[in-house]
């Protein structure tokens, strides 16, 4: 059976930092459009504390690592992202505990549990044009992969990455309802959420690492993870 | 850009730094956790009143700190919210038995990171409440957002529940004592030029030379329309007649209007708002009973003002009177 690596979900986060470093000013201007412009800031400021100690952080299993990220996303990352992705890494973290590899079912419930846990903390729910709008069908496809019994993960991220890369076409002309873009009303229409942009950069960018072939169609997504 | 700035990312520790230097006698902090509390609080018997919010507003939030108002803020980065743990660790530094009283801007941010802290602080037995602030009429209130912003009318409530802490009373009356200023005051902003923050380093938002960003948020949030630049007099009429029309303020009314600007606009503008709004609120039949006329909620360098006004009845009236010393002192 396909099975996920502590090492595996190291470099993930390894990548996504570099991802989330490298666009610090460009998401900050997608976040600039319809909201205050601290996105990208906010989140560098934690993934470069993150891509410093992630080699020496405690890495005795997945969910003790993960729990250590959360903390650091606790500390560093101001903001709405702070209590986002803290939540979302914390609550991976719980099922996860004790292990040093996930299967792909173990995995899918991680990211559930990750899910449920910011549509808790933010009050979002599907269709609010927030990050939410790619993680929670990414998260859905893990699943159907899951039961399936997918055993080509190859081709079980390249399916995640083209549905939250979808996302950033299929809410951008949405009104947001949440997040401070939400204040905004009828203005926040036409701008991509920058959330949704830097998951599916992210998506985008872990393909790449693992040499998986994937073309970004939103063209900010491409822009990203160029 | 032109800034007074070391590193972008040194720029809120030093200028917290600063406050703390200027301040020896009335404040300590801990900037590990961008933390500025009085000196000489806790104590058991009286309700701590704590805020946190995004850097670049000063003089909110954090000098506001002091007798009669706060008694400890942290600060985020630049016009983002503080990290949950700078929010745990401030409410841990100011709890008392009395409890303590967290003020909240209405933004997703502060609200998520608020939501957190206190939940923290609750398990270990902390006595904690918060209360939200929503005075921006700019923002349409509605099921689907996540309603107005807190903005200038934060001033009121830090005061009065300043005021009404100082006078020993409980938790539960304090917050009563927000909620009471928060349905009763009213603003609304305008922009006549974008601010840039340190760390983006241009502005965050394209206007005009012939423009203004009516309804504009304290963090360059678009408002309710982009529209040519009128005069001041109609400037103020709109933004007034929004405010006054919301609540509504009646005739007979006892107030306070307060013309706050926005970090880049001169006193003497100001006042030339502050004038019309004068008249305007004797042609509602609108008492004055006091007026603030300066900056007390900004953004950065922003070019622009908003006007408050808050109804007021004899509770209110005492709480505004009260002394109150802060770092953010003129004279």
């Amino acid at each position: 059976m396909a099975t996920i690596s502590l090492s595996t979900i190291e470099q993930g986060i390894d990548t996504t930092a570099d991802t989330v470093i490298r666009n610090e000013s460009y998401f900050s201007d997608l976040d600039g459009l319809a909201g205050d412009g601290d996105f990208g800031t906010s989140l560098a400021t934690g993934f470069k504390v993150i891509k410093k100690d992630l080699p020496d952080l405690d890495k005795s299993d997945i969910g003790t690592m993960l729990l250590k990220i959360s903390m650091i996303v606790s500390k560093h990352v101001g903001g709405s992202s702070g209590p986002i992705w803290g939540t979302g890494f914390m609550k991976a973290a719980m099922p996860t505990k004790g292990k040093s590899e996930l299967t792909l079912q173990e995995f899918a419930d991680a990211i559930g549990n990750a899910v449920d846990g910011i549509m808790a903390r933010g009050g979002a729910k599907l269709g609010d044009k927030t990050l939410l709008d790619a993680v929670i069908p990414v998260a859905e496809k893990l699943k159907d992969h899951a039961e399936k019994g997918t055993e080509d993960l190859a081709e079980v991220l390249k399916d995640c990455a083209t549905i939250a890369d979808g996302a950033v076409e299929t809410t951008r002309s949405l009104v947001a309802h949440r997040g401070r873009a939400s204040q905004v009303g009828e203005r926040s229409a036409n701008t991509p959420d920058p959330g949704i942009v830097a998951i599916a950069t992210i998506l985008a960018d872990w393909c790449k690492a693992n040499s998986v072939e994937y073309t970004p169609a939103a063209p900010e997504v491409a822009k990203a993870s160029a | 850009m032109k800034k007074f700035v070391n590193k972008p990312e040194d720029f809120v520790p030093e200028f917290m730094q600063g406050i703390l230097a200027a301040n020896p006698d009335l404040l300590e902090g801990n900037l590990e956790f961008q933390m500025v509390k009085r000196k000489d609080r806790p104590v058991d018997n009286k309700v701590s009143i704590v805020q946190g919010s995004g850097s670049g507003h000063e003089p909110a939030h954090v000098m506001a700190v002091g007798p009669g108002m706060l008694d400890g803020a942290c600060q985020g980065p630049v016009f983002a919210a503080p990290p949950v743990d700078a929010c745990y660790e401030t409410i841990k530094a100011l709890a008392t038995p009395a409890g303590v009283l967290v003020l909240v801007n209405n933004y997703q941010g502060d609200r998520m990171a608020w939501d957190t802290a206190v939940e923290l602080a609750q398990a270990e037995d902390i006595k904690v409440d918060q209360f939200l602030i929503n005075d921006d009429v700019a923002v349409k209130d509605s099921l689907y957002t996540v309603g107005r912003r807190g903005v200038a009318g934060n001033f009121f409530v830090m005061k009065a529940c300043g005021a009404a802490a100082e006078e020993g009373k409980s938790l539960d009356e304090v917050k009563a004592v927000a909620e009471k200023v928060n349905n009763n005051v009213r603003t609304m902003g305008v922009a006549l030029t974008s601010c840039i923050p340190p760390a983006k380093g241009s502005p965050i938002f394209d206007i005009g030379d012939d423009e203004m960003e009516v309804g504009v948020g304290i963090h360059g949030e678009p408002g309710r329309e982009r529209a040519k630049i009128t005069s001041a007099d109609e400037i103020t009429k709109t933004l007034f007649d929004a405010v006054a029309d919301d609540l509504p303020f009646e005739n007979g009314d006892r107030v306070a209007l307060m013309v706050n600007g926005l970090g880049g606009t001169p006193p003497a503008e100001l006042y030339v708002l502050y004038n019309k709004a004068a008249q305007l609120c004797e042609e509602r039949g609108l008492t004055v009973v006091r007026n603030y006329v300066g900056e007390y909620c900004t953004s950065l360098e922003m070019a622009g003002a908003s006007i408050t006004l808050l109804k007021l009845d004899g509770e209110l009236e005492t709480y505004l009177d009260a002394p109150a010393e802060t770092a953010a002192r003129i004279f």
